[in-house]
């Protein structure tokens, strides 16, 4: 791009100022990972749980949450690596941030509620912060998947409620594949086919 | 009669690197050059001049031990491109 102000007219000008716009408005950055990582890890969780408590009756089936703090780490090391990499950061970037950031420690305040009231009482709760988290973030980067996966969150969320702890086991997966693993797939689906048309 | 344009927006490279940095809280140097097509030495000079006027901040710091330039615009900067785009519509009125 020149700098020939001679030229330069006032529809030029705005022909200009929108094309400029668009390219920040377009530059959508890929989060995916975040969603698959977390989907997978609750998906893979649930079938272990499910697979412990109903399958073979096993006690400690609550175990198999202890994948949370390996994938908290690689989340983490997601974050570094990312920040590494930003050259822009956008208000809806920030906005996302902020959010996730709440809705992290949600889960982390209340962890401490359901270890005193009892974690049969947790998935309904799970369910409506992953569709908080979900809706709102779909909503911001214009993403319907995101916004549909985030609202079936909330029907999920009244059904749980009514159901034994066994089927609440299903109920989280399901909410997990709706919410992350599918608008995880397709927003990476739609980052690669932007890069491609860059 | 319309308003005079703001020279220091009215050029094209300036004006597109305000209009990228109206949209977002900070870019990188090596972003705003990809996005506007320009080359180092002339986006430098023009960041410069926009830096001279206030219109934008820009910060250098090291990151991985290689220098990083950040430019975020200000609050005069903002001011001035609404004003300019103000200007720019009551002159596309009168000339219809």
């Amino acid at each position: 791009m020149d700098d020939n102000e001679n030229e330069f007219s006032p529809e030029q000008s705005l022909r200009l100022i929108s094309s400029m716009i668009e390219t920040t408005k377009n530059s959508l950055k890929d989060s995916s990972h975040y969603f698959l990582l977390w989907g997978w890890a609750v998906m893979i969780a649930c079938i272990g749980q499910y697979y412990l408590k109903v399958i073979v009756n096993y006690p400690n089936h609550y175990i198999v949450w202890w994948i949370t703090p390996f994938v908290l780490l690689v989340h983490v090391f997601f974050i570094v690596r990312d920040r590494k990499k930003e050259k822009v950061r956008t208000f809806i970037n920030e906005a996302g941030s902020y959010l996730w950031t709440a809705i992290g420690l949600s889960f982390f305040a209340t962890s401490f509620v359901f270890g005193k009231i009892g974690w049969e009482h947790c998935y309904p709760f799970y369910i409506i912060l992953y569709g908080i988290g979900t809706y709102v973030s779909g909503s911001l980067i214009k993403f319907k998947p995101l916004i549909i996966g985030g609202i079936i969150c909330f029907p999920l969320t009244i059904i749980t409620a009514y159901l034994g702890f066994d089927y609440q086991i299903i109920m989280l997966a399901l909410a997990i594949l709706v919410s992350y693993i599918i608008p995880g797939y397709l927003l990476r689906t739609k980052y690669k086919k932007q890069q491609v048309n860059v | 009669m319309f308003k005079d344009l703001d020279p220091i927006l009215h050029s094209q490279l300036r004006l597109a690197v305000i209009s990228l940095l109206i949209s977002v809280k900070e870019a990188e140097f090596t972003f705003i050059r990809e996005k506007t097509n320009s080359t180092a030495g002339n986006l430098s000079v023009q960041i410069n001049k926009l830096k001279d006027a206030g219109y934008i901040e820009v910060l250098k710091q090291f990151k991985d031990n290689y220098p990083q330039t950040i430019c975020k615009v200000t609050p005069a900067g903002i001011k001035a491109f609404e004003l300019y785009v103000k200007n720019l519509q009551s002159y596309l009125t009168i000339k219809k």
